[in-house]
């Protein structure tokens, strides 16, 4: 049996915020709010690592960050999809001349998805999240 | 004002220049900078802004910025020192809020002042190799330094058995991580019991070197840079960047433009405090207010969107005015649903005023009297509710809306969390009344016309400043002529809010520190992995402290009954 598979569904989320401007992270918390709710399908935001999921991982890494974020990684229970939140997280964006810098999220950990966007819509955040379903669940 | 600061200063002043009738920049000598501080500061009783550094390669360059809240004048005072181990004197003793300044300049750019008590880095790791200053000149755009390893540990993590007056005193971290640039927190209260007894604040855990990007990049370019400092702010940090260079322009831009700008800042203002209040009802225990709060927050979103095209990151400014236009024939359903916010802030306003629990659990906390505000150079919603009477939006900005409508400033007494609160709510209808006005002036006006073609910069200096949600943005930037910034200091109000904390946390519960620290609206994503670490084992992770919170909420309801 596809293991990945017992992750799809009600997953629970643990928010990283490396050096992010907050809209990555006020987007978030918005998904769980009335208008779009997504806690309807069992997506809740955890406060510890070893109670998640999936990881959402947004904002630029910078020199004082990356070290957790690796740290973090490993305390996680396996398997655990990782989800590169924003522009910033996915390839660093305009911050790649920055002098605090290291290298990007997929260089330090395995990311499983990415959803782009500087913030990503809402709508666009439960798109990312149901890919990331239909790829733990091997549709994709 | 200007003559009585001539005649305090006087037989200090090597050379006044008066950029305009409010930006007054004043060369003294260095060894004058303590006396003068101390005269603008204690005498005349200005508010300490912010310091801004500079590399001219033959020498540094230090100006410290005193801004006049009565009629909105920046003094400036010009210090050079040499390029190497150049030193200056600090002036943390008599001012607060220089405490970080120095801090980071000494990091940043290699000044050093003389009689600092604290040195110690602010933003940069601990691995970061010494005598390499990345705001310098000579560092070069792009470059980055090897990264040592555990550059991210504190190194006082481990934490040993402390007693301070013969008792046993525990730390509790709370943080790192926090969402804006130049003021991520992260605190550790020193507690004995349930007291908190001291408070440290630790930075850098954010910083981006966004001030160094911004050299590179085209005078265009920067303001969508810094509408990425903060994404609740990404409207005040473009405002105040392009005021900054209008000032060094001396452009007014058309009349149309500064309406436009008006109603997106104040839509920002709307959304910024209507989340605050949300956090603030979730930290207190009230997960219903958070709800409701950030419902009614979409309705502002949707007008942000309506307008600009997004939700959030409007990349509204451009220099010279705005890059997009409201269309007339949309501005009767706008007015509409502004005014349907209205009930939802009485709403609010009643469950804040009314309710006996909110006033157990935030009046008399986390106080910040007139004087230590004062002293701390705080700003915006954390100095009003201490009785400081300032605000950039009535004093000090040439190209907005805002001396063209009527509308209060909102100033109460007591400096607790309570007013804090009150403050804010009471903010939401005088924005409402600013949008509702200036979308009817709007309407009068015809369509189009909304930038003054701006195709150089020429060499000079400006300052611009805003009244973001949390308090005053502040933005120098410097121009030799070329096509990008030669030196562009931003100060976020944080900055200057969140020290503070000293003083608003020490003497309270464990179970209040959730909402004192959030009491200065930093942006809280931090907050969510706070960890208390007592000698190495994790005594209160932040779903226990928020449990604390709610748990005192609900023994005061009970009491209460």
């Amino acid at each position: 049996m596809n293991k990945l598979k017992i992750l799809s569904k009600s997953i629970w989320v643990f928010h990283f915020a490396s050096a992010a401007c907050n809209n990555c992270d006020i987007e978030i918390l918005d998904v769980l709010t009335p208008r779009f709710d997504v806690e309807r399908f069992g997506v809740k935001l955890v406060g510890s690592i070893k109670h998640a999921d999936a990881m959402l991982v947004s904002g630029m890494m910078n020199r004082k960050g990356a070290e957790f974020l690796k740290d973090l990684y490993d305390q996680a229970p396996k398997p655990l999809a990782v989800i590169a939140f924003g522009s910033c997280a996915s390839s660093m964006g305009m911050f790649k001349v920055s002098y605090n810098r290291v290298i990007p999220v997929d260089e330090i950990i395995p990311v499983t998805a990415y959803i782009p966007g500087c913030p990503p819509r809402p709508e666009a955040i439960i798109d990312g999240v149901v890919k990331v379903v239909k790829k733990l669940r091997g549709e994709i | 004002m200007v003559n009585k600061v001539k005649d305090i200063l006087k037989g200090k002043i090597i050379k006044w220049e008066e950029k305009s009738s409010k930006r007054h920049y004043i060369e003294i000598d260095k060894k004058d900078l303590r006396s003068a501080a101390e005269l603008l500061f204690r005498k005349l009783e200005l508010r300490f802004c912010i310091a801004t550094g500079l590399d001219n390669v033959k020498n540094m360059e230090v100006l410290y910025h005193f801004s006049d809240d009565k009629t909105g004048v920046v003094y400036s005072l010009r210090v050079f020192t040499d390029r190497d181990k150049g030193q200056i004197p600090s002036i943390a003793d008599i001012i607060k809020g220089a405490t970080w300044i120095e801090r980071e300049m000494r990091e940043l750019l290699g000044i050093e002042f003389t009689g600092a008590a604290d040195t110690s880095r602010l933003l940069l790791d601990p691995t970061w190799p010494e005598g390499v200053y990345p705001l310098r000149k000579d560092y070069e755009y792009g470059r980055k330094e090897p990264r040592g390893e555990d550059s991210c540990r504190r190194p006082n993590i481990k934490i040993e058995e402390l007693t301070k007056n013969g008792k046993k005193t525990k730390i509790i971290p709370i943080g790192p991580y926090h969402p804006l640039q130049e003021e991520p927190e992260f605190f550790e209260l020193m507690v004995q019991g349930e007291k908190v007894i001291d408070l440290n604040i630790n930075l850098g855990y954010n910083h981006r070197g966004i001030e160094k990007i911004a050299e590179g990049k085209h005078w265009d370019q920067v303001t969508f840079l810094v509408e990425r400092i903060c994404g609740i702010c990404s409207c005040s940090h473009p405002y105040a960047y392009v005021n900054a260079v209008e000032d060094l322009l001396g452009l007014e831009i058309p009349l149309r433009a500064k309406y436009v700008r008006t109603v997106i800042a104040e839509l920002e203002r709307v959304h910024s405090h209507l989340l605050w209040l949300g956090l603030a009802g979730h930290f207190l225990g009230y997960n219903t207010v958070w709800m409701w709060a950030w419902k009614y927050r979409e309705t502002v979103l949707d007008l942000c969107e309506q307008i600009s095209g997004n939700r959030n990151h409007y990349a509204m400014m451009r220099i010279g005015g705005v890059r997009k236009d409201i269309f007339n024939s949309e501005i009767d359903a706008m007015k509409e649903k502004t005014a349907s916010l209205v009930p939802i802030f009485d709403l609010f306003k009643g469950a804040v005023i009314d309710d006996p629990v909110i006033h157990a659990r935030t009046k008399n906390i986390g106080v910040l009297s007139k004087e230590e505000a004062i002293n701390y150079c705080v700003t915006g919603p954390t100095a009003r509710p201490s009785g400081l009477d300032q605000d950039i939006r009535k004093i000090d900005i040439l190209n907005g809306a805002y001396q063209l409508v009527e509308w209060d400033v909102i100033v109460c007494q007591n400096g607790d969390i309570f007013d804090k609160t009150v403050c804010r709510v009471l903010e939401m209808y005088e924005s409402v009344k600013i949008i509702t006005q200036c979308l009817d002036k709007l309407k009068g006006l015809k369509e189009g016309n909304i930038w003054e073609e701006v195709r150089e910069i020429p060499p000079g200096e400006g300052i611009g400043r805003y009244e973001a949600p949390r308090g005053e943005v502040w933005h120098y930037v410097r121009s030799d002529g070329g096509n990008t910034p030669v030196r562009h200091k931003i100060r976020a109000p944080s900055y200057m809010n969140v020290l503070s904390n000293e003083l608003a946390a020490v003497g309270g519960d464990v179970s209040d520190a959730a909402i004192t620290l959030a009491a200065v609206d930093p942006c809280y994503c931090c907050t969510e992995r706070m960890q208390a670490v007592e000698n190495g084992n994790v005594k209160y992770n932040w779903e226990e402290l928020l449990r604390l919170s709610e748990e005192k909420t609900k023994r005061l309801r009970g009491e209460l009954r």
